[in-house]
């Protein structure tokens, strides 16, 4: 957790000297005294101070909890980047592929990744899942989910 | 503010409409199924949920979203009793008490008790939030900017102390919690903050999208870095209620943790994770047979299950009469009273008072609910618990995603769900509590636009702050309290080690007849 917490520190303190920077450009207000960059100074200074006091107690040892390290031959450490890169791909076809086509092949190589090697449960599931939160989504709430390639179909 | 009895009794005569009753039914069922599964929280279950009161009436939707509540807290007893693994944070304590029972063939006899304490809890939780958060908001109509300063002070101040086992990441979260709410236009003044330009940042992160991001998302990433094996389930549950001899066994119990549970969730900031450990502390230390806790005591399993579910009706009393949620839970339901255009505080029992005891009447029948449909679907919410995660982990991640875009169709939404459910998972696992953020969210601009406020109305005179007792008074208990917390921190946190150990060597057991 030592390294965890050093790093964690750093960014503390990154963001917070960022948005201090970022405030003194923000205007003065001479009626009220305090202006639009008065909270987050004060907020950016409190995330410093225990930041600072992370970094602190990481280098004199006083660590709390254990974490395992992230090992690229661990499986699960595969999978969960295979689902980041996935999940980022699902954002950016969202719109343009639609919410059907995209939500079926994203089900489907998700499970696969996940292990599931069942053919009846990769072909039904991917399709009903899909299917059955358009149909709560767009037929019973009337909400609009991006139709895509399949627009001329749904309309 | 006098209870209106005439229109208590219209607001049942609402909630005992055929709609209003199949959605409390679905959330319950819907809360159940969450709540038993491991890693899923009612958090995540009533975040996950709240697109689907998008364009129904309010009544409707809230409705559905006490009934999850409610059946999110018991579900978490299932897995807990069943597998030795609490569906929720707040079975953790059940589990003591719950597998050991499991273990000796009284799987049935834990469910059924485990069943009627959250129902009991349940329904003295909804009593007590039925009398007092008229009393609180009547109290809460003087309130002006200063006071709200104040509240929103000791809100942050006791959210602060009680958050994770390292005092200084509970303070970091809420900090970073606190800056993220700056970011978008100045409350006062309308400059725009942090935003980089973009116009999808002008009105700040979008609440609904952030709290699917860091309470569902997360989760995603987290279950896809296990290993997925799923237990099986070759309990005999063959009791829907418990005995008499057993209610009367328990009934001290069932009693104190209520109030307890009801007490600790009114506290801002503090769970069902909590109050049930609280009262499973205090059940074991008033037993006249303390060493037979770990072993299967019944009293110790009603008594944390009890709580949990009574913590629900306490985490709605400031939420109603103050605008400040109790727990995470309400911080997100917070969300869904505003896209309903109700803005919860004293004003709401001016403006809605017909919704509050709307509220206040679902909040009773959804305990009702989730006691028949926990009887009924015993069986079948046990095996529930087997569900394939190969299938539920990505299904999660669609309806998330698909709930976040849903409001207002904005594919800004989506990444800004993405980008808080990778936050989410990495404070999780470098031990930064979450539940900071989800309430710095809330809190933060309200004590920032009141400060500022009360400041435009002294001219820049700070001494302002200091002309109201109310407003004096919270700011000395929030010194007293984050003074309190620090002092105490260490004791707690030993005290905590000390169950976790107690969690851990339960856990730790070989199982035997209930799960293999």
């Amino acid at each position: 957790m030592k390294q965890a917490d050093l790093v964690s520190g750093g960014i503390g303190v990154a963001i917070g000297a960022y948005a201090i920077w970022d405030a003194q450009h923000m205007p003065e207000d001479v009626v009220m005294k305090i202006g639009p960059g008065f909270f987050p100074t004060i907020l950016a200074g409190g995330l410093i101070i225990f930041s600072l006091a992370l970094i602190f107690n990481a280098l004199r040892g006083r660590s709390k909890g254990s974490v395992e390290r992230l090992r690229w031959s661990d499986p699960g450490v595969r999978k969960g980047l295979f689902l980041l890169v996935a999940a980022a791909l699902f954002c950016a076809v969202l719109k343009p592929l639609g919410f059907i086509p995209t939500a079926i092949i994203f089900m489907l190589v998700m499970m696969l990744v996940l292990g599931n090697r069942k053919p009846l449960a990769l072909t039904l599931a991917p399709l009903i899942v899909t299917l059955g939160v358009w149909a709560i989504f767009e037929k019973l709430l009337h909400l609009n989910l991006p139709a895509g390639v399949l627009v001329s179909i749904l309309g | 503010m006098d209870i209106n009895w005439g229109l208590m009794a219209s607001s049942y005569g609402a909630v005992f409409t055929p709609s209003v009753m199949l959605l409390i039914a679905v959330g319950v069922t819907a809360g159940i199924v969450i709540g038993a599964l491991p890693g899923l929280t009612a958090t995540m279950g009533v975040a996950l949920l709240v697109p689907l009161t998008f364009g129904r009436p309010p009544l409707e939707s809230l409705s559905m979203l006490m009934g999850i509540y409610a059946g999110a807290m018991y579900g978490g007893a299932i897995s807990a009793i069943l597998i030795r693994t609490p569906g929720t944070p707040a079975a953790a304590a059940t589990v003591l008490e719950g597998y050991p029972m499991a273990k000796r063939g009284e799987a049935g006899r834990a469910m059924a008790m485990a069943l009627f304490a959250s129902f009991f809890g349940g329904v003295v939780g909804a009593v007590i939030m039925t009398l007092a958060s008229p009393l609180v908001s009547s109290f809460a109509l003087r309130f002006g900017p200063v006071e709200y300063f104040g509240l929103a002070l000791f809100g942050l101040s006791v959210i602060i102390s009680i958050s994770g086992r390292s005092l200084i990441k509970g303070f970091m979260s809420a900090f970073f919690g606190l800056l993220i709410c700056t970011i978008g236009f100045d409350p006062i003044s309308g400059f725009p903050r942090y935003t980089f330009g973009a116009m999808e940042m002008m009105e700040g992160p979008p609440f609904i999208p952030t709290l699917i991001g860091l309470f569902a998302v997360s989760e995603v990433f987290n279950e896809s870095l296990k290993s997925g094996v799923v237990k099986s389930i070759t309990a005999k549950l063959d009791q829907y209620l418990p005995s008499w001899a057993d209610i009367k066994y328990c009934f001290k119990e069932l009693c104190r943790s209520s109030v307890i549970g009801t007490i600790v969730g009114a506290i801002p900031g503090a769970g069902g994770d909590i109050a049930s450990f609280i009262s499973y502390g205090e059940a074991k230390r008033a037993s006249k047979n303390p060493e037979l806790y770990g072993k299967g005591q019944i009293e110790g399993l009603a008594a944390s299950e009890c709580a949990n579910n009574s913590c629900q009706g306490g985490a709605m009393i400031p939420l109603l009469s103050l605008g400040v949620p109790g727990d995470a839970v309400t911080a997100v339901l917070l969300g869904a009273f505003t896209i309903q255009g109700l803005q919860p505080g004293p004003l709401l029992y001016t403006e809605h008072i017909d919704i509050v005891y709307q509220i206040f009447a679902s909040m009773m029948v959804a305990q009702f609910a989730m006691q028949f449909i926990g009887m009924a679907g015993i069986q079948l919410f046990a095996r529930v618990i087997m569900v394939d995660r190969s299938i539920l982990t990505p299904a999660i991640f669609v309806m998330a995603m698909v709930g976040a875009f849903a409001m207002r169709s904005n594919i800004f939404d989506v990444y800004t769900t993405l980008a808080f459910g990778m936050i989410g998972f990495l404070m999780m696992r470098y031990d930064f509590p979450l539940s900071p953020i989800l309430l710095a969210l809330i809190l933060g601009p309200m004590a920032e636009a009141n400060l500022r406020r009360a400041m435009v109305m002294s001219g820049g005179e700070w001494s302002i702050l200091v002309t109201s007792p109310i407003a004096v008074t919270m700011m000395v208990l929030a010194v007293v309290s984050l003074f309190l917390s620090i002092r105490k921190h260490n004791q707690v946190e030993a005290k905590l080690a000390e169950m976790e150990e107690a969690f851990e060597k339960t856990i730790g057991e070989q199982p035997a007849g209930a799960g293999a």
